[in-house]
């Protein structure tokens, strides 16, 4: 079942960061099971040393943003944690699919400013949509490598091959290594 | 010609074994029949197991020659009766769908070479070798068989997973 606002639900964007260490989730999924939310949609990654979740949440009207803050706060006070909670309006909530090709793009190389920004305008102006996208820092301290790996929805008309074409120049500029393909699902 | 409704999780007859073919009658040709017209009418689908209609049967159907995966390196239609792996080796990682799951996808290792022995609607017994998608495909479906979905079988977490509303 896709995600799709119910007209009795109110949604939230929650994000969550702090210090990794067990029990974040827990902690969080205990707050918002305990105010009665549904955990709708979630993302929850490492990142360095920190826990990082992004949450979309409902719960039945009326229902505040407030009493979320207000518990989260009572909640996450003294232990390092932010949360952030953001009203979604309708058309937020309705998952769109998108309809071109799907493909991963890996991009890696000897670490220097620009390479996220540059791969990401290039494909942004071209109607690439990013629908997954992570970043790591590897390699020695005095050597570093920069991983970018990102999944992308082709607009129509533009195949896997357009797209390598695309990030080819970009190979030189940057001086990184940038492979693209096709990822779209088998329906089996 | 019958085109039978796909059977979505969480149906409990999708994560059962399935029994064996003991004979083959003619319900069971029927069964092969509504299976055939059932993956024609899925969008883009390249098989349809026995317990994805409602029938707990080690059957099912596949025909990837129609799938860009799978239109240089195919048998056709396969019509499986109890098909057994007798030896897999490779290995390759695919996003899969499946009717039985809609609006999910998630990446799945499978091996990439099969030998197959399975049983044809005219009794006879074939075996056979299959390769890249077509031994993909053979092992999403004989999962079915046995109460397995791709869920059960996902590979990777941080980029596996993807919703989408059609895929081909």
């Amino acid at each position: 079942m896709n995600l799709c606002r119910k007209p009795n639900l109110a949604h939230f964007a929650v994000t969550i960061i702090g210090k990794d260490r067990t029990g974040i989730v827990a902690d969080t999924s205990e707050v918002l099971y305990k105010l009665g939310c549904n955990v709708e949609d979630s993302s929850c990654t490492m990142l360095g040393g920190e826990f990082a979740m992004i949450l979309i949440v409902s719960h039945e009207k009326p229902f505040s943003k407030k009493k979320l803050e207000e518990e989260f706060a009572a909640k996450t006070v003294g232990t390092g944690l932010s949360a952030f909670v953001r009203t979604l309006k309708d058309d937020e909530v309705c998952y769109q699919g998108p309809e071109g090709e799907l493909c991963l793009i890996s991009v890696y190389g000897s670490d220097k400013p620009g390479i996220v920004y540059r791969i990401t305008r290039e494909l942004a102006d071209r109607g690439v949509s990013i629908t997954d996208l992570n970043t790591k820092l590897i390699g020695k301290p005095t050597e570093p490598v920069y991983v970018l790996v990102l999944e992308a929805a082709l607009p129509q008309g533009l195949s896997v091959e357009d797209a390598s074409a695309l990030l080819e120049k970009l190979k030189k500029e940057l001086s990184v290594e940038i492979s693209v393909r096709l990822i779209t699902p088998v329906s089996l | 010609m019958a085109v039978k409704p796909i059977v979505v999780y969480p149906d409990p007859i999708l994560k059962q074994a399935c029994a064996p073919v003991q004979a083959i009658d003619d319900e069971i040709k029927q069964l092969i029949e509504d299976l055939v017209d059932t993956m024609h009418a899925g969008p883009g689908s390249v098989g349809v197991a026995a317990p994805q209609i409602g029938v707990s049967l080690r059957v099912c159907v596949i025909d990837v020659s129609k799938n860009r995966h799978g239109k240089d390196n195919n048998h056709g239609l396969l019509l499986m009766i109890n098909p057994e792996i007798l030896a897999k080796s490779g290995g390759a990682v695919m996003r899969e769908g499946c009717m039985s799951v809609p609006d999910y996808t998630g990446d799945v290792e499978r091996a990439t070479e099969l030998t197959l022995r399975f049983t044809e609607p005219d009794g006879s017994v074939r075996e056979f070798e299959a390769s890249g998608f077509e031994a993909v495909a053979i092992q999403h479906e004989m999962d079915h068989l046995d109460g397995f979905l791709f869920l059960d079988r996902i590979a990777s977490l941080k980029t596996g997973l993807f919703r989408r509303k059609s895929y081909k």
